[in-house]
């Protein structure tokens, strides 16, 4: 008999139903299952989502949350403190997905817009869609975290370590651009 | 300040020119058409947001991240497990202390095995009775354990307790062949402790949900 077999983290019994940011990030220091069973909770939709605009593949979304939350796990003990846990882990999961976008040699396509559900290729929806992949990547990311999935300006300065104010005039400036392309008629 | 259609732009890259804005947007059809396409590549931004469910991708990366534990963090490295080990080694020797004073009531010991005869009674009552209040807990977590909505972890502590009881089954059968050895003692105890805390992270986990 050896005690290698599979035993369960431990599963952090004292961490508090609605923990903050720092009580999960002991607890997951500590490697308490149930703290990153919480951040999956609190961040794997809006993470899936995220991934799946820049993959533009469900399957090839989650394969990137997973792999997001394997590097949270491992790099969790060298997390300061004085950092947004959030902006740390978007921005774990958007390296995942460019390493994704490396390993399948897709950096110089675009996502392919085939893979997107058939219900969202409707009017302003699917331009929109089309729209953004026309943006350079760094005004689609802050237009993804902010306006399709709700990220604070705060968060999204965190995740792409710029300060709050260059979050806010890259987001106007995406917005501007997608205005234009929606807009203005094809030449 | 005078607000033209030219400063329309300005104004939504700064909140503090929106009211202003706002003011001149009723008087402008151009701006106000200008500004509800703004408007609306927001609104509609929102349901770019993409959901489904994922039943089997926290079990995936459950899995990773135990499998991560077993390298990195062996049983040895566990101070709970150190200590458990610590609480049979003392109930050992406070067994083996004893001997002396029950022993002129016993046969001389042949002194070839660690535990004498009396001291592995001792062993084997206490043990006994540490198994009886496992049991008891199992009771306890018998319904967490076996309910039909019950959530992913506890299908993890099931297979942790399965494991365990067949590791307990196989560890008393060597005690049985051989109950004079410390160490298979040692071992049984450190089962038995590991399958309490589980049982008590299960019941807890009940609390919760």
């Amino acid at each position: 008999m050896t005690w290698e077999i599979g035993l369960p983290l431990p599963f952090g019994a004292t961490l508090p139903d609605n923990p903050t940011d720092a009580e999960l990030v002991a607890s997951c220091k500590r490697g308490e299952l149930r703290a990153f069973e919480k951040l999956y909770e609190l961040h794997a939709a809006r993470m899936k989502s995220l991934a799946f605009h820049l993959l533009a593949s469900r399957g090839d979304a989650e394969d990137a949350v997973q792999e997001a939350f394997l590097k949270v796990y491992k790099a969790v003990g060298g997390f300061e403190e004085n950092s947004a846990l959030s902006s740390w882990i978007y921005r774990i999961l958007i390296n995942c997905c460019y390493d994704t976008l490396r390993k399948k040699h897709r950096l110089a396509e675009k996502p392919m817009l085939s893979e997107f559900p058939i219900e969202s290729k409707l009017g302003l929806k699917v331009a929109l869609e089309r729209a953004l992949l026309g943006l350079n990547e760094r005004h689609r990311l802050v237009f993804l975290m902010f306006e399709v999935e709700g990220l604070k300006h705060s968060e999204i300065a965190g995740v792409l370590e710029v300060p709050e104010g260059t979050s806010r005039a890259w987001l106007f400036e995406a917005k501007r651009a997608l205005k234009q392309m929606l807009t203005e008629p094809r030449k | 300040m005078i607000f033209e259609c030219g400063d329309l732009e300005r104004a939504l890259a700064n909140p503090e020119l929106m009211a202003e804005a706002q003011r001149h947007i009723r008087t402008c059809e151009t701006c106000r058409n200008e500004y509800r396409v703004w408007n609306e590549i927001s609104n509609t931004a929102k349901q770019l947001h993409s959901e489904w469910e994922s039943p089997d991708l926290w079990l995936k990366i459950r899995r990773d991240l135990q499998a991560q534990v077993r390298p990195a963090k062996g049983w040895w490295l566990d101070r709970k497990i150190w200590a458990g080990a610590i609480v049979a080694a003392a109930l050992v020797l406070f067994a083996f202390l004893r001997w002396p004073v029950s022993a002129p009531n016993t046969p001389a010991s042949t002194g070839k095995d660690f535990l004498t005869e009396q001291a592995f009674k001792e062993v084997e009552k206490n043990e006994a009775a540490y198994r009886r209040s496992i049991e008891d807990l199992s009771r306890l977590a018998k319904p967490e354990l076996e309910g039909k909505a019950a959530p992913p972890i506890l299908a993890s502590y099931r297979e942790k307790l399965l494991m365990l009881d067949a590791a307990i089954q196989e560890t008393r059968s060597n005690v049985a062949q051989n109950p004079f050895n410390a160490s298979l003692q040692t071992e049984l105890a450190d089962l038995y402790r590991e399958k309490r805390q589980t049982l008590e992270e299960v019941l807890k986990s009940g609390q919760r949900n």
